[in-house]
């Protein structure tokens, strides 16, 4: 009897459409790899026209100044702060909702060194009871089968 | 092997998973390397320095670039691909899941919404292709990838942009937006590990996004109430374990989110910031934790190929001794 009589039929992805999609990707990551290095310009023949920036700032350096009150810059990195944090926060409340639904679930679970033998994974696999074994002969007192001890 | 839950992904989406965390892994470690190289300097040192970082990172931003531009193809292009795509949309049970899973953690439900289930044991037939944590996943990663992707090429030559916008400090602006865009998907990479390292029954890897579907034995017990956690055996290391990594995990979100606040880039700052004293020493050791989980999820990411191998060996060779071959579930713990 074969393995993959137990084994469910699933409809993966055919090999021809993986073979020739990872040429393409390879393809199209060369063409954007090569316009991106192309993208540069020799710094020699960066500004030729300086931006200058008026009032107090004026004077030696105000390209500078000038290139640095972009206003739809600042705004795309201020917005990117706020969704950090917003991101963060509610991440950080994702990490204990499922901590706390974690140490329930683990509440329910058989602790270790109960003994049991009806250690049946649901997948139909077996639960091994090396651990459970051993701390059985020289522990008397362990749960009664199927018991949950917290 | 009480891991062995229901199979999820194909044998072609455990083998890009595997590859897109590899490549993401590289892109945090020699991306915020740089970006927080007050705390993380033996990272920029243990790379070559500034130029191996750069060019560390460069060579997995163009491998992200051939996955993410692959997994497309392969969504458009063929029918499994098209017809996943009705499985990501979210829907009202993603919405009840996330309420349910409040309720269950105060207390209120007790059980966890199909939608929300990382452990299905019995009643796999009732739970969705993902769960409401999966289909977040997938709209946040994607969004971010292609931003961060976007992004990364346009600062890939400096000048170029610098050209584009008549700036020079739009280079520095670009930098900063592809850093700040990064971190959310940093800190949701640590939910993602602990999520699905630690969930007890399926403690320390969740395998079902290593070892592919066509693997996993789909012969359920009908008869059991419920998922049948009960059953199973919890790890004798899984709270020691969980609840050193569940803090180290709070503590470097916390941390990375705090340095993203602090690093300034955009405007360029007129003085330089010099570091030093306690909270610095604090987000140093913050920011190193926030690493070290990343580096576990690394290294589970390993065990949970190793566990497909081993897996594929028990079968090939079940398949080759048909005396010893039982129901297809006689499997022992591998730890």
């Amino acid at each position: 009897m074969s393995y993959r009589e137990h084994l469910p039929e699933t409809k993966g992805y055919p090999r021809t459409a993986i073979a020739i999609n990872a040429v393409v990707a390879l393809a199209v990551t060369a063409l954007i790899l090569w316009w991106a290095a192309d993208f540069a310009v020799f710094y020699e023949e960066l500004f030729r026209i300086q931006p200058v920036a008026e009032g107090a700032n004026a004077g030696v350096g105000s390209d500078w100044t000038s290139g640095n009150q972009v206003a739809w810059l600042d705004f795309l990195i201020a917005i990117t702060h706020a969704a950090d944090v917003i991101m963060g926060v509610f991440i950080l409340f994702m990490v204990f909702l499922h901590w706390g639904a974690f140490r329930r679930l683990a509440g329910r679970m058989r602790q270790s060194g109960e003994t049991g033998s009806s250690a049946v994974a649901a997948d139909g696999g077996r639960v091994t009871d090396d651990a459970a074994g051993e701390d059985a002969t020289d522990d008397d007192s362990a749960a009664t089968d199927g018991g949950e001890r917290r | 092997m009480t891991q062995l839950d229901h199979g999820k992904f194909s044998k072609m989406t455990t083998t890009f998973h595997t590859l897109l965390a590899l490549d993401v892994f590289v892109l945090f470690f020699s991306g915020y390397s740089l970006m927080f190289n007050d705390e993380l300097w033996w990272m920029v040192n243990l790379m070559g320095g500034s130029s191996g970082v750069s060019a560390v990172h460069r060579i997995a931003g163009g491998g992200l670039i051939a996955l993410i531009v692959f997994w497309m193809l392969m969504m458009v292009t063929t029918d499994t691909g098209r017809g996943n795509f009705r499985e990501i949309l979210p829907s009202k049970g993603d919405f009840d899941a996330f309420i349910q899973d409040v309720q269950f953690l105060l207390g209120n439900a007790d059980e966890r919404h199909p939608n929300a289930r990382q452990f299905a044991g019995g009643t796999a037939d009732e739970i969705p292709l993902l769960t409401y944590i999966g289909k977040g996943v997938v709209f946040i990663f994607a969004i971010e990838l292609a931003l961060l992707t976007i992004s990364g090429i346009l600062i890939w030559s400096k000048t170029g942009v610098m050209d584009l916008l008549a700036t020079k400090t739009a280079a520095a602006a670009f930098v900063t937006f592809h850093g700040l865009l990064g971190v959310i998907m940093l800190m949701g990479v640590m939910f993602h590990i602990f999520e699905h390292g630690f969930h007890p029954a399926l403690y320390p890897v969740e395998v079902k996004a290593f070892i592919p579907k066509s693997m996993i034995p789909e012969d359920h017990d009908d008869d059991t109430e419920g998922t049948g956690i009960e059953q199973l055996e919890l790890s004798p290391s899984w709270n020691m374990a969980s609840t050193v990594v569940g803090a180290m995990t709070v503590i470097g979100i916390v941390s990375v989110l705090l340095g993203s606040l602090f690093d300034e880039g955009y405007p360029v700052p007129r003085e330089i910031a010099i570091g030093g004293g306690l909270t610095d020493i604090l987000l140093t050791v913050g920011i190193n934790m926030g690493v070290f989980v990343l580096l576990l999820g690394l290294v589970l990411q390993m065990y949970g190929n190793l566990l497909r191998v081993r897996w594929q060996r028990r079968l090939e060779q079940e398949d080759s001794e048909p005396a010893t071959a039982t129901d297809g579930g006689h499997v022992e713990s591998d730890d």
